[in-house]
């Protein structure tokens, strides 16, 4: 991946080698802290976790960070939650990467061309659909959707059918995509995720990252999009398409290749938006359940107590800014190295 | 990015810097709350005349203001003071006259007639009649109007045709003369002066017309009303004082007015800067500090406790469908330990009845927790479990539903960790408290849950009746969450709502209480109660068992020259601002 | 140039209404009942049925979205009376009529709660721009111009610190510090003179203005470092122009184009965006009242603020690509 010249450019970069040591860090703690760890996260202490007047007792020689508000050990729910946010983290961006590259590549790659017609028939089937419906005729609206989307069905799919009938404007699939990123951008974020999580029965960190990716996609596709658009048009790519090779292997073997250095480094930031994007769910009570130890709830149940036993609050929020800042100055090295800027 | 060792120190730097001022931060935690601003004349008990009465809150008032529809609990106290009922509550929960002078009961129970005062005058200044009072309840219960709670009103004769088969108008509110009101029940029924003295059917002006609109400006003949422009939405609601108020002398403040929207440890600050009066809304670090202080605990008080939560458990649900195991949950509790989640505020509860409700008895025992006896209801219920090894138990899954905000999402973990040493596995879910709502009231939904049930009036029945009869019982609506069906109960609920005898009654309660306490639909667990602090130049201010903030007789003793500001957002602002560049401590030097 | 703008809009139009209908229908399939929510938990089931079709949410599904884009807009009298039933709900541009039904909570307008609102998220989304702009154009000047000194490394650490703390902890952070500790600004709220308006708006703004400062700092930093090495930056120097004339006449003014489109992208994204930090500090804006019209299921008021923000992105959108088409001639067709 980094070949010999970006590995040095990267080991002389300070920055990015303190990025890396804090990722390696903070993969060590997830690994390891749990298993050093002497309490269990789930259980209260109510002898030696609270204190004399009813309150956590602080950071002592048994309880290395102090106790939570439910008089757990913090040390351990910190670790815990540390695999549980790198986990998360790791496997929603490789789902939203691979997801936003797909798409960017692919839409960057159309950009321009001709796409297919949206017959004007078909599309005066779809007002109309929106028209009854407005009026208050359920059914007949349906009818008329579907009649519309039959016709389109039919254009699409046999392209010798004549101009008169196939007549309408053009779309091409790079239009599409991008309107389906921009909806996904200018929808609101907490009904989405409110609704997700209402409609999953239940909340594992499988559904929680499934949900993470599928939102995070959008801002790479963006990215990806531009950086074909550069790529596309350099000799070697005119020089296959001449040559007569598909599109799947123009994009498999001359696109990806060159935006990949953008890509990883697109996922490496990334990485630290998702462990901030899985805080932000659990603090606000859509995330994984309670009693899981995870950051944002740390975070969440750390406010009502921060005069009282301000740790509950600096140990989780800690964690956080050191993660999404090691991830930060990682992606930063990363591009560095792969991109040097003449200086 | 150009880095090299110097960018990284410069951020440690940095990093070093605001380490150091949250150090500073940390060590500057502890200080000691300002004194409390005095009476201006300790001595004296005559009230005097004047003054705001300044008061805040968490929360926004969001409804409207009008008594026939209010259903959340923020703007009770406002709608208290502008509207005056027939009958009201004392200091002890019991209904007494207000706009009525007196009341008699028919010799057959079923007919209350109630003697209004005369001359007392609405806001508007017109009298208040007997016809204001049947228009007022029949605008209140009439089916166009969205009242949540005109089926508490069922009692009275005519309501099913009146609400249900369009009858023009409710046949058991009958207008005797100018002064005098009848009422006639389909029964005997002693819930009725009880929900008679809440707000929803108490008088409203001529203005609200006969039909409920929703842009009407309030107007009733409390000693409070609202001017026009007096409520900012979302912001303030300020009540002035109404000068035809029918008691005499009264009301002693000037106005009363309720910022909303304000954070917890803003009202601390401004409580002590004097420029709130009385603060509601305390956090548990706060409850310990006013209580210690010797200066601040006279003038703070707990609330009369009015709400009790339980793990409700639904008996058509395996396994709480067993008795035996919903009598192993109710012991394996361990209820201390869910009162340190928040022991300023929650105390322990075994039984049905909270303690401000009358019927309440302090002597019962209910539920308790016993660990062993606990072991053998699971060993009773076919599910030994053995906590040496840990094998046993209940082998299925138990979902538990938990809710933010509030303490449910932290009772639920402890709850975990006590049912899982019987054998019980519980996989907690939180969700949102509308999404809770519905799903805890839909049948075959949620196994066990905590949903709490809090005094819409001060009656036993207000407990028993929608949480353990099972006429409530209803597809998706059933705040019987138990979906708990007791033939036994339900007789002696029927007979208790229909016993006019105090003590007969309570005594049938009791029994009620005996029977659910060991039926244990519910695994009766905690009670929460909220601390009141006034400042103390705030004289006559005692807490009610239900009206959150009970100001009709307060009076302010306050020196002229005492710190206050009309707006205080403002003041206090700039006041510690310039504070904040004159002293390097940023707070008052009398500190 | 105008078939651009003309395409352009179209497709935000279709946007908009994607969103807003995809949203009608995510909301309606929420588990809960805004009727049960309006009664409180409390209420007996027969009031809260009784409430519910008062609402008139007993419709179908179909006929209740059509109905919400039947009222939504529609042509009607300039000046509305005030007992007229029909356009009660209704804001009117001239004969246009907007009405996004009434709010189940609050009972009145949605209109009029959104017009409420809407000046606080600009205030709010003002400042924060203006902490950004003003942050991040003279911290990035200045460590270009400084650069490669400690000055330099201290603000490009800094900046990476601002773009890596998540804003509610620096929210939390910046209360703790500002308003409990120093008491210096308040520690949330929006307050009741404008007095009060301007200092509480401070820390809200920092909170939401610290990121886009980051950004822009670095942004602006790359942009001048690589302007100020050509050539005529050079020859203005070799001319005897002061430093600081060079810096702004010549590299600034350059260099602020890129910052330009960020700029306007932020502004729509800020509007209704600011969830997080209107919640922490209590700022009765846009966002704020998302959450708990959520919370509510107050499906009209929800909607209203679906509508308003996805408006507000999309426009800033379509408004920066006209700018890179109208600056940059290479992207015109």
């Amino acid at each position: 991946m980094l070949d010999v010249r970006a590995r040095k450019r990267f080991l002389k970069n300070r920055g990015a080698v303190v990025g890396a040591a804090l990722v390696v860090l903070l993969v060590l703690f997830a690994i390891f802290g749990p298993l050093v760890a002497t309490h269990d996260p789930l259980q209260s202490d109510f002898q030696y976790g609270i204190t004399g007047d009813l309150t956590p007792s602080g950071p002592n020689a048994r309880f290395l960070f102090g106790a939570d508000r439910l008089y757990r050990d913090e040390f351990v729910r910190l670790a815990f939650g540390a695999r549980l946010s790198l986990f998360i983290a790791l496997f929603a961006t490789l789902i939203a990467s691979v997801l936003g590259a797909v798409v960017g590549i692919v839409s960057g790659y159309y950009e321009g061309t001709d796409g297919i017609r949206l017959p004007w028939a078909s599309l005066g089937s779809f007002g109309g659909a929106l028209v009854l419906l407005v009026l208050g005729h359920v059914r007949p609206a349906e009818a008329a959707l579907c009649l519309g989307l039959g016709l389109l069905a039919i254009t699409a799919l046999v392209p010798s059918l004549p101009v008169v009938v196939r007549r309408g404007p053009r779309l091409n699939l790079d239009t599409a995509l991008m309107r389906v990123v921009d909806i996904g951008l200018a929808f609101p974020f907490l009904l989405l995720v409110m609704a997700i999580g209402a409609a999953l029965d239940r909340t594992t960190a499988t559904t929680i990252l499934v949900t993470l990716g599928l939102t995070g996609w959008l801002g790479a596709a963006r990215v990806m999009r531009a950086k074909t658009l550069q790529v596309r048009n350099l000799d070697f790519v005119a020089a296959a398409r001449a040559l007569g090779q598909s599109t799947p292997s123009i994009l498999l073997r001359h696109i990806l290749p060159n935006v990949a250095g953008p890509l990883i480094v697109i996922a490496t930031i990334s990485v630290a938006q998702m462990v901030v994007a899985e805080a932000v769910l659990s603090y606000l009570g859509v995330g994984m359940s309670p009693p899981t130890p995870t950051w944002g709830h740390m975070l969440f149940e750390g406010q009502d107590y921060y005069l009282a036993a301000p740790w509950l609050l600096i140990a989780p929020g800690a964690a956080i800014l050191l993660a999404v800042f090691g991830f930060n100055l990682l992606g930063e090295g990363l591009r560095d190295a792969l991109d040097p800027q003449t200086d | 990015m150009r880095s090299t060792r110097r960018q990284i120190s410069a951020t440690g730097r940095l990093v070093g810097v605001l380490t150091a001022l949250a150090l500073l931060g940390l060590a500057a935690c502890r200080e000691p709350l300002e004194p409390p601003i005095g009476a201006a004349h300790p001595g004296e008990t005559t009230p005097r005349r004047g003054g705001k009465l300044r008061l805040a809150s968490i929360g926004d008032l969001r409804g409207a203001l009008d008594p026939a529809t209010s259903a959340e609990a923020l703007g009770r106290g406002a709608i208290e003071i502008m509207f005056a009922g027939l009958v009201d509550y004392d200091e002890a929960a019991h209904v007494v006259p207000d706009l009525a002078s007196r009341w008699e009961l028919s010799d057959d129970g079923l007919s209350y007639r109630f003697f209004l005062r005369e001359g007392a005058r609405f806001h508007d200044g017109e009298e208040v009649t007997a016809d204001d009072v049947r228009r007022s309840i029949e605008r209140a219960l009439h089916p166009s109007t969205p009242n949540p709670w005109a089926s508490l009103y069922d009692m009275i004769a005519g309501y099913d045709e009146y609400t249900q088969k369009g009858a023009a108008h409710l046949a058991g509110v009958v207008v005797e003369g100018r002064y005098v009101v009848s009422i006639h029940l389909h029964d005997k029924d002693a819930r009725f002066l009880p929900v008679l003295a809440l707000p929803t059917l108490r008088p409203v002006c001529k203005s609200a017309g006969e039909r409920y609109s929703d842009s009407w400006a309030p107007c009733g003949a409390g000693p409070f009303r609202l001017e026009a422009g007096g409520w900012d939405h979302g912001r303030s609601l300020t009540l002035v004082r109404h000068e035809g108020y029918f008691r005499p002398g009264l009301p002693y403040l000037d106005a009363v007015q309720w910022t909303y929207g304000m954070n917890m440890m803003t009202e601390r600050f401004k409580l002590e800067a004097g420029d709130l009066d009385i603060v509601r809304d305390i956090s548990q670090a706060d409850v310990v500090r006013f209580q210690t202080d010797q200066r601040w605990n006279p003038l703070s008080v707990f609330e009369p406790v009015r709400s009790i939560y339980g793990e409700s458990m639904n008996t058509e649900m395996p396994p709480f469908d067993n008795v035996e195991v919903r009598r192993a949950v109710a012991a394996a509790i361990n209820r201390e330990h869910y009162r340190e989640v928040r022991p300023s505020a929650v105390t322990i509860s075994n039984q049905a009845i909270p303690p401000a409700v009358p019927g309440y008895d302090p002597t019962f025992r209910g539920q308790e927790y016993d660990y062993p006896a606990a072991l053998e209801h699971m060993r009773k219920a076919g599910y030994p479990y053995d906590p040496a090894t840990g094998r046993g138990g209940y082998p299925g899954e138990i979902t538990y539903y938990a809710y933010r905000p509030g303490l449910q999402e932290y009772t639920a973990q402890l709850l975990q960790q006590d049912l899982a040493k019987i054998g019980l596995q519980l996989t907690i879910k939180l969700v949102s408290f509308p999404t809770f709502v519905a799903l805890a009231y839909r049948r075959k939904t949620t196994q066990i849950s905590n949903p709490g049930w809090t005094e819409d009036y001060p009656d036993p029945s207000d407990f028993f009746d929608p949480l353990f009869d099972s006429s409530a019982i209803n597809e998706d609506q059933s705040q019987n969450s138990a979906f708990y069906r007791n033939p036994r109960l339900d007789e002696i609920l029927a007979r208790a709502r229909h016993e006019l005898d105090e003590t007969r009654r309570f005594a049938l309660y009791g029994e009620a209480n005996r029977i659910v306490c060991d039926d244990a639909p519910w695994a009766f667990t905690h009670n929460y109660r909220f601390y009141i602090v006034h400042q103390g130049y705030v004289r006559d201010y005692r807490a009610h068992p239900v009206w959150p903030e009970n100001v009709g007789k307060t009076w302010l003793d306050r020196a002229a020259d005492a710190v206050s500001s009309t707006s205080p957002g403002a003041a206090a602002s700039w006041a510690s601002l310039t504070g904040a560049l004159s002293r390097p401590s940023g707070r008052r030097a009398s500190h | 140039m105008i078939r651009l703008l003309a395409r352009r809009l179209a497709w935000a139009v279709f946007v908009i209404w994607a969103v807003t209908s995809i949203a009608f229908v995510v909301n309606n399939v929420l588990p809960s009942d805004p009727a049960r929510m309006i009664a409180g938990p409390q209420a007996r089931p027969g009031d809260v049925a009784r409430i519910r079709k008062q609402l008139g949410l007993e419709q179908p599904l179909g006929q209740q979205y059509g109905s919400f884009l039947r009222r939504l807009v529609h042509t009607g009298p300039t000046t509305v009376a005030p007992d007229d039933k029909e356009h009660a709900n209704c804001a009117t541009f001239g004969p246009i009529h907007l009405d996004l039904g009434r709010s189940y909570q609050q009972r009145r307008p949605v209109v009029v709660v959104l017009g409420e609102r809407l000046p606080r998220t600009l205030w709010l989304a003002a400042a924060a721009m203006l902490a950004q702009v003003l942050l991040g154009v003279a911290t990035g000047v200045f460590a270009a111009v400084r650069r490669n000194t400690v000055w330099d490394h201290l603000a490009v650490g800094g900046s990476l610190l601002g773009i890596s703390a998540p804003t509610f902890l620096l929210g939390l952070g910046l209360q703790f510090l500002f308003a409990h500790e120093l008491r210096w600004l308040p520690l949330d709220g929006y307050g009741l003179t404008f007095a009060d308006h301007a200092v509480c708006v401070v820390l809200p703004a920092l909170t939401l203005g610290i990121f886009g400062a980051a950004f822009y700092t670095r942004l602006v930093r790359d942009e001048m470092i690589g302007l100020m090495k050509r050539d005529y930056v050079r020859t203005a120097r070799a001319k005897g122009l002061p430093e600081w004339k060079v810096i702004t006449r010549h590299a600034l003014r350059n260099a602020l184009m890129p910052l330009v489109t960020v700029i306007g992208l932020d502004l729509g994204a800020l509007v209704g965006g600011a969830i997080v930090t209107e919640t922490l500090f209590r700022w009765p804006g846009i966002g704020a009242l998302s959450v708990t019209a959520l919370l509510d299921r107050d499906g009209p008021v929800i909607m209203g603020t679906v509508l308003l923000t996805s408006t507000a992105i999309v426009l800033s959108n379509v408004a920066v690509d006209l700018m890179y088409a109208a600056l940059d001639p290479r992207v015109r067709k």
